[in-house]
């Protein structure tokens, strides 16, 4: 099980808000994709996730994978095939940290 | 584990009960119904204002400015069927006061003076005038000392309704050090504060001020004004240290409210248990109980509630279930809390199957379970690994459009990644967001972090 102390982690610490609701220049490629220039990594997930719902790309045999389509497959590094669970993590690339 | 038991199925007709934090059954001040029964002669303005606002369902003053003010002003004396009395008068301005600036409220009040000689503004009056001068948006007290001077030079000293009507105008608006100035001042001019203003202020104060400014507050009032801390004041003194776990403190208060000749009281008492539960610290809220009974207060529902709660929390839940028998024999009716309490007590023991048990006999015996009685449980079921009857549970609160708490959505979303079934915790995420239940923010890092240490259990092997 998670450890007590991180499940507060997030909400609590304003940097990592900021880091899930700040809009962000988005590179070409997912530009291409959201539609619109800036996006935060809250939105562009929930983009990518109904995308996928509503193009029911997710694997019928089963449904924790997602099966690619073109557009899908130009933002999550080319892959054809796509874990539900790495996801955030693979959305998370294009939206790299702050240089200090 | 077969079918959905009956219990489950209520969550259906139980989709509108609101949310009860666990907390609920600590819930003290007894000020409260006392402070309804008070009469305010400026709640006459707003009763006649609300009777008058249902008939026309637009605000009858639209814009903030005077001079169009006073035309539909003249336009409604003459189309009006309702008699030209005081209560329409302030109806009018109360109803303009809320658009309006203080200067041009008073200004409209000139004007209906003028028009209709035969009105003479009361208290009620210039009550509405200052509520909206210590509501309006200024840094200084300046608006309201006008217009309680325009009360003074037209007659009407400032009585306690005065006193009370500037306060919670000016504690509603935030402005709580000013509240303190004025309180002093009235005390200094005309008329100190009543007890249920005088609590009010001090439950507002310590809500935001540090402990010794209250106490300041309440040395400053009875050495200058000779105006004693109550009962009540004491409630909420001990119930604010309280909250801030400061047991010790709250014994001292304890000590002084005997020394000024009061009794405790069952609020009193509640109260002290809620601070022991908060700190989970179970032979003391025995403790507290037992005292409650050797001085002759008979426990409430409260505080029965308290105790299983407490006992619950501390993980004595055996003697909980006890207290439980002697709360029905002294004829108390268990309610939603009671049975939340100690199915999350047992919940925390492990014992998920017991609580849905007990879920089974509050219902035998007639009380209906709620919103945070679903979350208990399934957050329960699925610490307790019983997937397949969490899930069911699941399906019961979605299909009731029952809210989700953060506690068991992050346990639920947890217990489904770790089976493999990320699909399934995503449709929980879409369900939270969907329901409202948590932010967006909150589902989704919730999600997030879940999924980053899926990835780290597989790694180590830990996960499907």
């Amino acid at each position: 099980m998670l450890p007590q102390r991180l499940k507060k982690a997030i909400t609590d610490n304003p940097k990592k808000l900021a880091n899930l609701i700040d809009l962000v220049n988005l590179p070409s490629t997912v530009r291409e994709f959201v539609g619109q220039s800036q996006i935060s990594r809250l939105g562009c997930f929930m983009r990518v996730w109904s995308y996928i719902k509503q193009n029911n790309l997710q694997d019928p045999n089963n449904k924790n994978i997602v099966n690619c389509d073109e557009k899908l497959r130009s933002i999550l590094l080319g892959k054809p095939r796509v874990e539900l669970a790495e996801l955030p993590a693979l959305i998370k690339l294009h939206f790299p940290k702050e240089p200090k | 584990m077969g079918k959905i038991p009956p219990s489950f199925r209520p969550a259906i007709s139980n989709s509108l009960i609101k949310r009860q934090p666990l907390e609920s059954p600590t819930a003290i001040p007894h000020q409260f119904p006392e402070k309804t029964t008070k009469k305010r002669p400026s709640q006459h303005s707003k009763t006649a204002q609300a009777s008058l606002g249902s008939r026309k369902a637009e605000p009858l003053f639209k814009s903030p400015d005077l001079s169009s003010a006073k035309k539909v002003f003249n336009s409604i004396v003459v189309t009006t069927k309702a008699p030209i009395d005081l209560r329409f008068h302030n109806t009018l301005l109360q109803s303009y006061a809320s658009v309006s600036t203080v200067n041009d409220s008073i200004s409209f009040l000139h004007h209906m003076v003028k028009a209709h000689p035969s009105f003479s503004p009361d208290r009620s009056t210039y009550h509405i005038l200052l509520s909206q001068s210590c509501k309006a948006p200024d840094s200084s007290l300046s608006p309201v000392r006008q217009t309680l001077n325009l009360m003074v030079t037209n007659g009407l000293k400032p009585n306690q309704v005065t006193t009370d009507v500037a306060i919670r105008s000016l504690c509603e608006a935030g402005r709580i050090d000013h509240a303190v100035e004025l309180v002093k001042e009235l005390s200094l001019k005309h008329s100190p504060p009543d007890n249920f203003t005088f609590n009010f202020l001090v439950k507002n104060l310590c809500k935001c001020r540090t402990l010794s400014t209250v106490y300041g507050f309440i040395d400053d009032m009875k050495s200058s004004f000779g105006i004693k801390p109550d009962l009540v004041t004491y409630t909420i003194l001990i119930d604010n240290v309280c909250n801030s776990k400061n047991l010790r403190e709250a014994m001292r208060l304890v000590g002084v409210l005997n020394e000024s000749g009061f009794k405790p009281d069952c609020f009193v008492y509640n109260t002290i248990m809620k601070g022991y539960c908060m700190l989970s610290k179970g032979s003391e809220i025995i403790e507290v109980y037992k005292k409650m009974k050797e001085e002759g207060v008979e426990p409430d529902l409260v505080t029965y509630n308290t105790l299983i709660f407490g006992l619950s929390k501390s993980g004595r839940v055996k003697e909980a279930r006890k207290y439980l028998d002697i709360m029905v024999e002294s004829g108390h009716f268990p309610d939603a809390v009671t049975y939340t309490s100690l199915m999350n007590g047992m919940c925390r023991e492990g014992n998920a199957l017991g609580a849905v048990l007990l879920l089974e006999e509050m219902e035998r015996k007639g009380c209906s379970p709620n919103s945070c009685t679903y979350n208990t449980l399934l957050h329960g079921l699925c610490k307790g690994r019983l997937m397949e009857k969490g899930m069911e549970l699941y399906r019961a609160m979605k299909s009731a459009g029952m809210m989700l708490e953060k506690a068991s959505y992050a346990t639920l979303v947890r217990a489904l990644c770790r089976e493999g079934r990320v699909a399934e915790a995503y449709e929980v995420f879409d369900y939270a967001v969907e329901s409202k239940s948590l932010t967006d923010v909150a589902a989704y890092s919730t999600l997030e972090v879940t999924l980053k240490w899926l990835k780290k259990a597989r790694e180590q092997g830990l996960a499907v």
